[in-house]
């Protein structure tokens, strides 16, 4: 593998928030074109790391590199966990989304065009002027990812952006999140508490758990053993061939 | 009608200037306010500026004893309203929040705690208790060219500054959390934020009161947020019917014989009871 694909590498990294430590000894090697699920329990560090991919939270110890041309703070797109907009607020889909281009240098005619291709992409295409808040869940959630997009980003991270919608609405949500992975060789960061959703769409996993992160491959990481290690009980996660996933408790000591 | 008003000009042409530009300064700012859902810290920090102005009255009546007469000029009730309302914003802005209490309680106690202590402050001065019921009544007559000037240099370079930061301004406003992760110093942002509102409301309440000030840094922005489809041209439409309503409040005013200050915030008020039926409206087009 070229040094090249890397597009951020962290190395001994300490994240804390004042004295209290939240993350420690963090070593993670994220490469072009993969599908990272960050998995754990509440209040594990996961979107303590984002904060600190983001630039918004300065490491304590270690390094946190950040790929010159892929990892610059242009070229990340972000999908927060919730987007506390104050509903009285009149915006419409283009205005939202072109907001995205903050902090980019786009001229008229480039944003303009950036902004039809972030709509095509997300499914929104036509939609530029409708009035944000007119339109569906679902949407506006497809619209948040066309607000990261809109930056031509090469690393996409969303912290748990599926929550609150309906499963009609993630599944359409996760096929487009694929899609980006796969056609467009888009790297993805997901943040979600959802094994399902990791066990079927991840190439990697980092589970966070006693301020540690563990990383490796999907099939590595989402083993009955890490998990039992991360959550105390025993869980199992399998998938059919049809791609359909199972996620199941087992009780302490049984067989699955 | 029109008439009257031109021959007024003359004597009044301060006063008119100065309010349509302190019209449209607090409505540019006011933007800001109404999009961080700010409203309260609006009237929480036009009451603190009173209480400076307070606080500058009671230490000029102590300093006539000891012949320092630079606390007694219009220079040092000006840096008192600035001084105290910054602070205000500061306080009760995000961030400023102790723990346990939400900005709410804080923009409330500032509120309550600078209108009850104006009062107390100068209720045995001469002419204080009638300087600060002037203050929260409002009177813009008696504006100066000095105020024109300052005031239209004040809303020139704000405008100038929205011009050129206008997006980052909306992501802030609309979306810190996302503004902060596409690099913006929120922080920084919300400090500027409330001095720049402190700043405005401190020097505005000293030349057209508290009821003017208010007024003018909310209802143009409220007005706006019902008539437009995006927040960024909010900042156009703002002003614009700040001084706009301005323009016919004096003219109805010195027709009428009415404070001018008064009818133009009653003028206000009623456009933004009519603006109110616009988004209904434009939902059952869309229907």
């Amino acid at each position: 593998m070229e040094q090249n694909d890397l597009v951020l590498k962290a190395t001994g990294l300490t994240l804390a928030y004042g004295r209290r430590i939240v993350l420690e000894d963090v070593n993670l090697e994220v490469r072009s074109g993969r599908f990272w699920f960050f998995v754990g329990p509440n209040g594990s560090g996961k979107t303590t790391l984002i904060r600190a991919i983001l630039g918004v939270l300065r490491p304590r110890t270690g390094t946190l590199w950040l790929h010159p041309d892929r990892g610059h703070l242009e070229q990340i797109g972000f999908v927060p966990q919730r987007c506390d907009l104050n509903p009285a607020l009149p915006t419409t889909v283009r205005e939202f989304v072109v907001l995205g281009l903050v902090g980019t240098r786009a001229s008229r005619r480039e944003e303009t065009e950036r902004l039809e291709w972030a709509l095509a992409k997300v499914g929104l295409e036509g939609m530029a002027e409708r009035d944000y808040w007119s339109i569906s869940g679902g949407q506006r959630q497809r619209a948040l990812v066309a607000r990261a997009l809109v930056r031509r980003p090469s690393l996409l991270i969303l912290d748990e952006p599926t929550n609150g919608l309906d499963l009609a609405a993630e599944d359409a949500f996760l096929r487009l999140l694929a899609d980006l992975n796969r056609k467009d060789h888009l790297t993805l960061l997901f943040v979600t508490h959802a094994l399902a959703i990791a066990a079927r769409y991840a190439t990697h996993v980092a589970i966070f758990h006693s301020k540690r992160v563990e990383t490796g491959p999907r099939r590595e990481m989402l083993t009955r053993e890490a998990l039992k290690r991360v959550y105390g009980v025993g869980v199992e996660v399998s998938a059919d061939p049809s791609g359909l996933v199972g996620v199941r408790v087992c009780p302490e000591g049984g067989n699955s | 009608m029109i008439e009257s008003f031109l021959s007024s000009w003359a004597l009044f042409h301060n006063t008119y200037l100065a309010g349509w530009l302190i019209g449209l300064l607090l409505s540019l700012v006011g933007v800001l306010v109404v999009a961080r859902d700010q409203i309260f810290l609006g009237a929480a920090v036009s009451q603190a500026s009173t209480l400076g102005i307070a606080l500058a009255m009671w230490i000029g009546a102590w300093s006539a004893a000891h012949s320092l007469s630079w606390f007694r000029s219009d220079a040092f009730l000006s840096l008192m309203a600035v001084v105290f309302s910054v602070l205000a914003a500061l306080l009760t802005g995000p961030g400023g929040e102790t723990e346990g209490e939400s900005h709410e309680a804080l923009t409330g106690w500032v509120f309550l705690a600078s209108g009850s202590l104006s009062i107390l402050i100068v209720s045995h001065s001469p002419h204080g208790l009638e300087e600060i019921h002037r203050l929260l009544a409002s009177s813009i007559i008696g504006a100066t060219g000095e105020d024109v000037w300052a005031f239209g240099a004040l809303a020139g370079l704000t405008a100038l500054a929205i011009w050129a930061a206008h997006r980052r301004l909306v992501l802030f406003a609309m979306d810190p959390v996302m503004a902060a992760a596409v690099g913006m110093r929120t922080t920084r942002w919300a400090a500027l934020a409330s001095g720049c509102l402190g700043l405005a409301v401190g020097l505005s309440i000293r030349t057209s009161g508290m009821l003017y000030t208010f007024g003018c840094l909310v209802l143009p922005a409220l007005v706006a947020k019902n008539l437009c489809r995006e927040v960024r041209p909010m900042f156009v439409v703002a002003p614009l019917v700040a001084v706009g309503t301005g323009a016919v409040g004096f003219v109805l005013a010195n027709h009428y014989d009415f404070p001018p200050a008064q009818m133009t915030v009653a003028l206000l008020s009623l456009l933004l009871t009519v603006a109110w039926l616009v988004p209904r409206m434009r939902r059952r087009a869309m229907r």
